[in-house]
């Protein structure tokens, strides 16, 4: 199982009317989120995506991230906190490519980096400390293994 | 907006593609112990535990002892969960992707800067 979705669509549009969608604050906060966006578009400037409470409910929720990079017009890439607030420890990357393609304009995306999230610190911290345990383990299973031969 | 990611310990336990393997036999023997898997594995028979010791830790393993040797058995529910959830992560990018197409191919006339004011769940 991946850790990484990727997804690809073709778009009758040319490539700089799918840039200003993809990087202009009015425009993702209609598409992506659905109660409006700020962008600071450069690399290390501040992302903030915001949707409605479910329901109707009063009140939205901001997820924050950081633009990585921004290639006019072909590449754009940001990270984002899959929670509210936004650690970059605990981030996905989200990376468009846009190129010509028949008329028109090929849209790929990527977001990676899901091992990343919270948990996977705290299994790195283990796998290391454990590995001495392991070993000894094995050793006694080995050995009482043979035992019984 | 998305729901509660499952512990992201089994992306991490399955970064490794070795790991991935040990499971993978596992789940093809219905039941192993880490002897029988590093005979079919280029690694040694302590990185198979230790292997088997992160599965375990992230639920994609459960173990038994029989007699003096552990057995070990693939878990597919937690494997299961987070294929789901990954699935819902990539129905949002089907989604979202499919509005950037709409408002990109929307004629002239109805391209105004303004939010979208229908709910897309």
């Amino acid at each position: 199982m991946q850790d990484t979705i990727e997804r690809e669509i073709h778009i009758d549009a040319p490539v700089e009317r799918v840039w200003s969608l993809l990087t202009e604050a009015e425009h993702l906060g209609t598409w992506f989120g659905d109660a409006g966006a700020e962008i600071d578009l450069r690399p290390g400037g501040d992302l903030t995506l915001s949707w409605h409470n479910e329901r109707g409910e009063k009140g939205r929720v901001d997820h924050r991230g950081r633009v990585e990079r921004v290639d006019e017009p072909n590449l754009f890439a940001f990270r984002w906190g899959r929670q509210a607030g936004y650690d970059e420890a605990e981030s996905t990357l989200v990376e468009f490519t846009l190129s010509p393609a028949d008329s028109g304009t090929r849209v790929r995306m990527v977001e990676s980096g899901f091992a990343s999230l919270p948990g996977a610190e705290v299994q790195a911290w283990y796998e290391s400390h454990a590995e001495g345990w392991e070993i000894e383990l094995g050793h006694l299973t080995e050995h009482a293994g043979q035992a019984a031969e | 907006m998305t729901t509660a990611a499952p512990a992201a310990d089994v992306f991490a336990a399955l970064a490794d593609p070795t790991r991935w393997r040990v499971l993978n036999l596992i789940a093809d023997s219905g039941e192993a112990t880490a002897t029988k898997v590093a005979g079919k594995l280029p690694v040694s028979r302590v990185a198979v535990v230790k292997h088997l010791g992160v599965l375990d830790r992230a639920g994609l393993v459960e173990s038994r002892r029989s007699g003096r040797e552990v057995r070990y058995a693939a878990r597919p529910a937690r494997l299961e969960e987070t294929a789901r959830w990954m699935a819902g992560l990539a129905d949002e990018w089907d989604a979202r992707l499919a509005r950037l197409k709409r408002l990109a191919e929307a004629p002239e006339l109805d391209r105004k800067p303004q939010p979208d004011r229908r709910k897309k769940r």
